[in-house]
C-alpha cells in the first residue's frame, strides 16, 4: 500500500465503514471467539468477569445448598439500591420544608417514581435481612476460619455500614414514622447517660449526649438531622460501603476462594483412560517472587472444578435475577411506608425504630444504656473475636462442622428460644426489680435486667458446652445460635408484640387507638 | 461429568428474568398508562366534542392534552392536582354532568378564582394525590382529609366573617356560633383568650389532626367530624370521665356545633386572601362595643350556675353550684363582693377566675356582669355584725351546725367552702352574720336566727370562720 494509491478521502470513508467493527474489536480485546490456545489465554487476561474471579471454580462453590446465594444477593440489593436511589436523588429534596412533599411527588407525578421508591425500600429491607443471613452462614460453616479470619472482620463492617445506610435512609421521607423512629435511634446513641446520670457526673462527662449531638447535629432531630443523614446516606456509606465490598472479594479470591472441606480428596482428574493424581503446589509462583503458603492457591488443583466461564457466570447471573425478580413482585404489591409529614407535636405511640433495632429496642426498655450501647459492643466485639478464639481448622466448609455440631446447633436452639421466652414471660407478668423494689437505684438495674440475665445465661450454656465437648468451635457454635434465637425472638417481640407505651399486646388490633 | 452444571442457574435466570421483565412492563403500564385520571380526561373530551358548537371549539376539544394538570398557589403552600379530573371544575356549561366533571355549584369559583385559591384552603384533601380514594385521603396518612361536603362551610371563616356572609350560604356555621355562645360553651372552653378553663382551649380545634383526639371508644369512621359529632352526642363516652354535659342536641345542632368546631383556625393568610368583612371581625376583637351583662352571663355563666335563681345540685362536679343570680343573695353582697368573686373565681372549686389575666374578662366585662347580677335585687343595707365572740364556743357550734354541709375544717362539702381564701378576702362580717341569721331563700341554708342561734353566738361563729382567714392580706372591713 503505498500513499499515492490512497487518498485522504478514501481513506476517510474506508475508516468509517469499518468503525463498527473497529469499535467492536476495541471493546472486546480479542476481538473474537478464541481458537488457538494462546488466544484462549488471552480472553482470560482480556476479560473483566475472569478478571475479578478464578478461571476455574470447585463444584463445591456453586452447590446452592452451601452458601443460598447470599453474597450475591446482597451484591445485587446494592446495585438495585445504587441505581433506584439515584434515580430518588433527581426528585428528593433534602429540607424539611420539602422532604416530604417531593417524595409525595415521587409517589404522585414522576413516571414510576412510586414503584422506583417501592423497589429501594425492598432491596434495602432485603439487604439486612441477607446480611444477617450470610453472616450465619459464613459461621455455620466454618468459612471464617484461617485464612479468612481478616474477611470475617471486613464483613463485620460491612453488616454495619448496611444497618448504617439503612437507617440513614429511613429519616429522608421525614414523614411521622422517619421522625419517630429517628428520636428512637438518637435516643439509644444517648443511652450512655443512664450510666453517667447514675453516677451522677453527667455535667462533666457526657459520652451519650456527645454521641446524640454529633448524630443529630443538634439535640433534637430537625434540619441539620436531616442534611447530616442525606450526606451519610447518598455520598459517605456508600463510598465506604463499596471500597469494602472490593476488600472483602478481593480477600475472597486471594484468600482461596469460598470455604470447601479440603480434608476431603476432590476425584481425581482423569486424562485419557486413566485417573491422574495431580501434583498440588505447596509452592506458588507470585508476581514477584516464590513464596510459601495458599496465597493464591485455588483448590489444590484442577480436579473437581469447572470453568467458571460460563458455569459460575450462570450462577451469579441466576442470582442477580433472583434478587431483581423478588424486588419487583414485592414493589408491584406493597407500597413503601409514607405516614403524615413529621411532627415534633405529635408522638407516635408507640414510636418504633426501624424494625432490625427492634430486638434492641425492646433491651432499651429494660435499660437504655444495656440495650443501647453495653449489649451491642458485647456482640459486636465476641462475633469480631470468633475466629481468634476459635483457631481449629476442622470443620471448615462442612454445616455446623458436621453432626455434632448439628446436634449442638439444635440444642442451643431449643435452649436459647426457651430461655429468651420464659424471660419475657416473667417480664411481661410480673414485671422487673422497679416493680418489685420501687426505690432500688438505677444502678441496680442497669446492672441486672433481662439484657444482662440472657446474656449471662447464654453464656453460661457456651461454658457449659465448651466444658463438655472440650471444644471451642461447639461453644462458639452454641453462643451465636442462642443470640440469633434472642436477636429473633426480640425483634419480633418489639414489631409485633408491642404496642403504645411499649406495653404488651397479643396483636396490633388489640392496641387502643389513642 | 453428568450434563451441564450450570443448567440450573440458567432456569432460574430464565424465569427470574421473565418475571422481571413482566412486572416491570406490569408496573409501567399501571403507573402511566391505566392511571384513572387518564380515562376522565378521555371522557371529559367526548363532552366537551359535545358541546362544542363550532368547529374551532371542535377542534380544541379534539386536541385536549390528557396530561397532569395542578394549580400551584405559592402563598397557600399548596400544589393541588384535583383538576386533572375535575377539568370541568370551573366551566359554566358543566352544570348537567356526573361528577367529576361537573362545574362548581353556586358559581363559587366565579368569585374564587381556581387559580388564586386552588381546592385544598376549602375543601381539605391531599391535593397531590392523583386518584379519588388518595386524595380523598381519609384512611391515608395525611393530616386533613377531604371535608364531607356538609362540612365544607367551615373552612369559610378561614376569610370571612360567617356572620357577615350572605344569608343561607352558611347557616350551619352561624347557628354552629350561635349555639356555642347560648349553651355556654365558654363556660369551659377558651376561646380567643376567654372563657373557662375545665376543658381545653379550642382556638385552633379545626387544625388538629385525628391523633390528637382521644379515639380509644370512637367507633366507626375515625375523621375528626364523627369524633366531634358522636362527642357531642355523649362526652363521657368518648373521653372517660369528661365533666362535660350532654348537651341533648338535635342532629341540625349536632351537625351545626360540629362545623363551626371545623370552622376554629388560626391560619396565617396573607391579607390578601381575607375578606374586609374578615378584617371588622379581628378589629372588634381588639375593640369590642360595650358589653351585654345578660349575653355575657349566657355565655361564660349559664353553664354551671343555670338561670343562676336556684342553686344547683351538679352530679359530676358533686356539689351545689350556688344559685348567683338569687335575690336573697344578691341582696346580701354588695358589687365591690360581686366582681372580686368573679376575678378571683374560688380556688379549690370549679369556679374559674374571669379576671383579665385568667378568664379573659375585661374590667369593663366583669361590671357589665355585675350590673347584671345586680337588677335580681338591690343590696340591702346588712344590719351591723355583733362583735367577734370566743372562737373555742364558735368551733363547738360550728361542729354541731354547720360542718355537715361547710365541712369541719371549713373546706366545704356539699355547700360553699368557708375556708377558702377568696371567700374570706370578699366577704365582710355584716354578709356572713346575715347570711346565718337570715339563711338563703331557695337554697339549703337555713335561717339560723329563726332557728334560736343568739346574735352572741353568731358572735362566736364569726370569730371562729375568720381563724381560716390568710395573714397575708388585709381583710376588708
Amino acid at each position: 500500500m503505498t500513499p499515492d494509491t490512497k487518498t485522504p478521502i478514501r481513506e476517510f470513508l474506508e475508516n468509517l465503514k469499518q468503525s463498527p467493527r473497529h469499535i467492536r474489536e476495541s471493546a472486546m480485546r480479542n476481538g473474537k471467539a478464541p481458537e488457538t490456545d494462546r488466544e484462549r489465554s488471552q480472553s482470560t487476561f482480556h476479560n473483566l468477569f475472569l478478571h475479578m474471579q478464578s478461571v476455574r471454580t470447585d463444584r463445591r462453590s456453586l452447590r446452592f445448598a452451601y452458601t443460598f446465594g447470599l453474597g450475591l444477593i446482597l451484591t445485587a440489593s446494592f446495585v438495585v439500591l445504587t441505581i433506584t436511589g439515584i434515580l430518588l436523588m433527581v426528585y428528593y429534596k433534602p429540607g424539611v420544608e420539602l422532604a416530604y412533599n417531593s417524595v409525595k411527588d415521587i409517589h404522585f407525578v414522576v413516571p414510576a417514581g412510586r414503584f422506583i421508591r417501592n423497589i429501594h425500600r425492598w432491596s434495602a429491607h432485603l439487604m439486612v435481612l441477607a446480611v444477617f443471613l450470610h453472616m450465619a452462614r459464613v459461621f455455620y460453616t466454618g468459612s471464617y476460619k484461617r485464612p479468612r479470619e481478616f474477611n470475617w472482620l471486613i464483613g463485620l463492617a460491612l453488616l454495619v455500614f448496611t444497618l448504617g445506610l439503612s437507617f440513614t435512609g429511613y429519616l429522608l421521607p421525614w414523614d411521622q414514622l422517619a421522625y419517630w423512629a429517628v428520636t428512637i435511634g438518637a435516643n439509644i446513641a444517648s443511652s450512655p447517660r443512664e450510666v453517667t446520670d447514675a453516677i451522677g457526673i453527667t455535667a462533666w462527662f457526657d459520652p451519650g449526649g456527645f454521641q446524640k449531638q454529633l448524630l443529630l447535629g443538634a439535640n433534637y432531630v430537625g434540619q441539620e438531622s436531616l442534611i447530616r443523614f442525606y450526606v451519610l446516606h447518598v455520598a459517605v456509606l456508600p463510598l465506604l460501603i463499596s471500597a469494602f465490598m472490593g476488600l472483602h472479594f478481593w480477600r475472597v479470591r486471594k484468600d482461596g476462594g469460598l470455604s470447601r472441606d479440603e480434608s476431603k480428596p476432590a476425584p481425581p482428574a482423569r486424562i485419557g483412560d486413566r485417573d491422574v493424581e495431580v501434583f498440588a503446589p505447596t509452592k506458588t509462583y507470585g508476581l514477584m517472587a516464590v513464596v510459601r503458603g495458599r496465597t493464591p492457591v485455588v483448590g489444590r488443583a484442577p480436579e473437581g472444578s469447572v470453568t467458571s466461564w460460563p458455569n459460575l457466570m450462570w450462577a451469579e447471573l441466576a442470582a442477580f435475577m433472583f434478587t431483581i425478580a423478588v424486588t419487583l413482585v414485592l414493589s408491584y404489591f406493597f407500597d413503601a411506608p409514607l405516614k403524615e409529614m413529621a411532627n415534633p407535636a405529635i408522638p407516635e405511640n408507640p414510636a418504633k425504630a426501624p424494625w432490625y433495632f427492634l430486638g434492641l429496642q425492646e433491651l432499651v426498655s429494660y435499660s437504655a444504656f444495656m440495650g443501647g450501647v453495653g449489649i451491642p459492643s458485647i456482640v459486636l466485639i465476641g462475633l469480631g473475636l470468633i475466629p481468634y478464639l476459635d483457631r481449629d481448622p476442622r470443620g471448615v466448609g462442612v454445616w455446623f462442622g458436621g453432626p455434632a455440631g448439628r446436634r449442638t446447633f439444635w440444642q442451643s436452639l431449643i435452649y436459647g428460644l426457651t430461655s429468651v421466652l420464659a424471660l419475657l414471660a416473667v417480664t411481661v407478668n410480673l414485671g422487673w426489680l422497679r416493680t418489685w423494689f420501687p426505690t432500688i437505684p438505677q444502678i441496680a438495674i442497669i446492672i441486672l435486667n433481662p439484657a444482662t440475665v440472657i446474656v449471662a445465661m447464654y453464656s453460661a450454656w457456651s461454658l457449659w458446652v465448651l466444658r463438655r465437648t472440650g471444644s471451642i468451635r461447639m461453644s462458639a457454635v452454641a453462643l451465636f445460635t442462642c443470640f440469633l434465637a434472642g436477636f429473633v425472638v426480640l425483634t419480633a417481640m418489639g414489631s409485633i408484640f408491642r404496642g403504645p407505651n411499649w406495653h404488651f399486646y397479643w396483636w396490633p388490633s388489640q392496641w387502643p387507638t389513642h | 461429568m453428568s450434563g451441564d452444571p450450570s443448567r440450573p442457574f440458567k432456569w432460574v435466570t430464565v424465569v427470574c428474568s421473565v418475571v422481571t421483565v413482566g412486572f416491570l412492563v406490569a408496573a409501567a403500564v399501571r403507573e402511566n398508562v391505566s392511571a384513572d385520571w387518564r380515562g376522565h380526561q378521555a371522557v371529559f373530551r367526548g363532552i366537551l366534542q359535545i358541546k362544542a358548537k363550532d368547529d374551532a371549539a371542535r377542534a380544541t376539544a379534539r386536541n385536549l392534552p390528557i396530561e397532569i394538570r395542578q394549580v400551584v398557589v405559592p402563598a397557600l403552600h399548596t400544589v393541588d392536582r384535583c383538576v386533572t379530573c375535575h377539568l370541568g371544575i370551573d366551566d359554566p356549561r358543566m352544570t348537567d354532568q356526573p361528577n367529576p366533571h361537573r362545574v362548581h355549584p353556586k358559581q363559587l369559583l366565579a368569585i374564587h378564582r381556581v387559580e388564586k385559591f386552588g381546592c385544598t384552603v376549602c375543601h381539605q384533601g391531599q391535593g397531590a394525590a392523583l386518584n379519588f380514594e388518595e386524595a380523598k385521603a381519609e384512611d391515608y396518612f395525611w393530616d386533613y382529609p377531604l371535608l364531607p361536603a356538609k362540612f365544607t362551610e367551615a373552612t369559610c371563616a378561614s376569610c370571612h366573617d360567617p356572620r357577615a356572609l350572605p344569608k343561607g350560604s352558611v347557616e350551619k356555621l352561624v347557628l354552629g356560633m350561635q349555639l356555642f355562645e347560648q349553651k355556654g360553651c365558654n363556660g369551659c372552653h377558651k376561646l380567643n383568650g376567654k372563657g373557662g378553663q375545665l376543658g381545653p382551649a379550642l382556638d385552633n380545634e379545626g387544625l388538629k389532626t385525628k391523633h390528637q383526639f382521644v379515639r380509644a371508644s370512637l367507633k366507626g369512621s375515625q375523621t375528626n367530624w364523627n369524633w366531634f359529632a358522636e362527642h357531642f352526642r355523649d362526652p363521657a363516652g368518648i373521653v372517660a370521665g369528661s365533666l362535660m354535659p350532654m348537651p341533648a342536641l338535635s342532629q341540625p345542632q349536632v351537625e351545626a356545633l360540629t362545623v363551626f368546631m371545623l370552622s376554629l383556625r388560626q391560619r396565617d393568610l396573607p391579607a390578601e386572601y381575607l375578606a374586609p368583612d374578615k378584617i371588622d371581625e379581628q378589629y372588634a376583637r381588639l375593640h369590642p362595643p360595650a358589653p351585654d351583662g345578660a349575653a355575657l352571663y349566657h355565655r361564660y355563666c349559664a353553664a354551671c350556675h343555670d338561670t343562676g335563681l336556684h342553686t344547683r345540685w351538679d352530679k359530676k362536679f358533686a356539689r351545689f353550684v350556688p344559685g348567683v343570680r338569687n335575690a336573697a343573695f344578691i341582696r346580701t353582697e354588695d358589687d365591690e363582693c360581686l366582681a372580686e368573686n368573679i376575678r378571683e373565681g374560688r380556688p379549690g372549686t370549679r369556679m374559674p377566675g374571669w379576671g383579665p389575666k385568667a378568664g379573659g374578662l375585661s374590667d369593663a366585662e366583669v361590671t357589665a356582669l355585675v350590673a347584671y347580677l345586680r337588677t335580681s335585687a338591690p343590696a340591702m343595707a346588712l344590719p351591723v355584725a355583733p362583735p367577734r365572740g370566743e372562737a373555742t364556743r364558735g368551733a363547738a357550734l360550728f361542729a354541731q351546725e354547720c360542718a355537715g354541709c361547710h365541712g369541719i375544717d371549713g373546706k366545704g362539702l356539699i355547700a360553699p367552702a368557708l375556708a377558702n381564701p377568696v371567700f374570706q378576702q370578699a366577704a365582710t362580717d355584716a354578709f356572713i352574720s346575715q347570711t346565718i341569721r337570715a339563711g338563703r331563700e331557695n337554697t339549703p341554708m337555713p335561717a339560723f336566727g329563726r332557728a334560736g342561734v343568739s346574735e352572741s353566738q353568731i358572735g362566736d361563729l364569726l370569730a371562729y370562720i375568720r381563724k381560716w382567714q390568710p395573714q397575708a392580706r388585709s381583710q376588708r372591713p
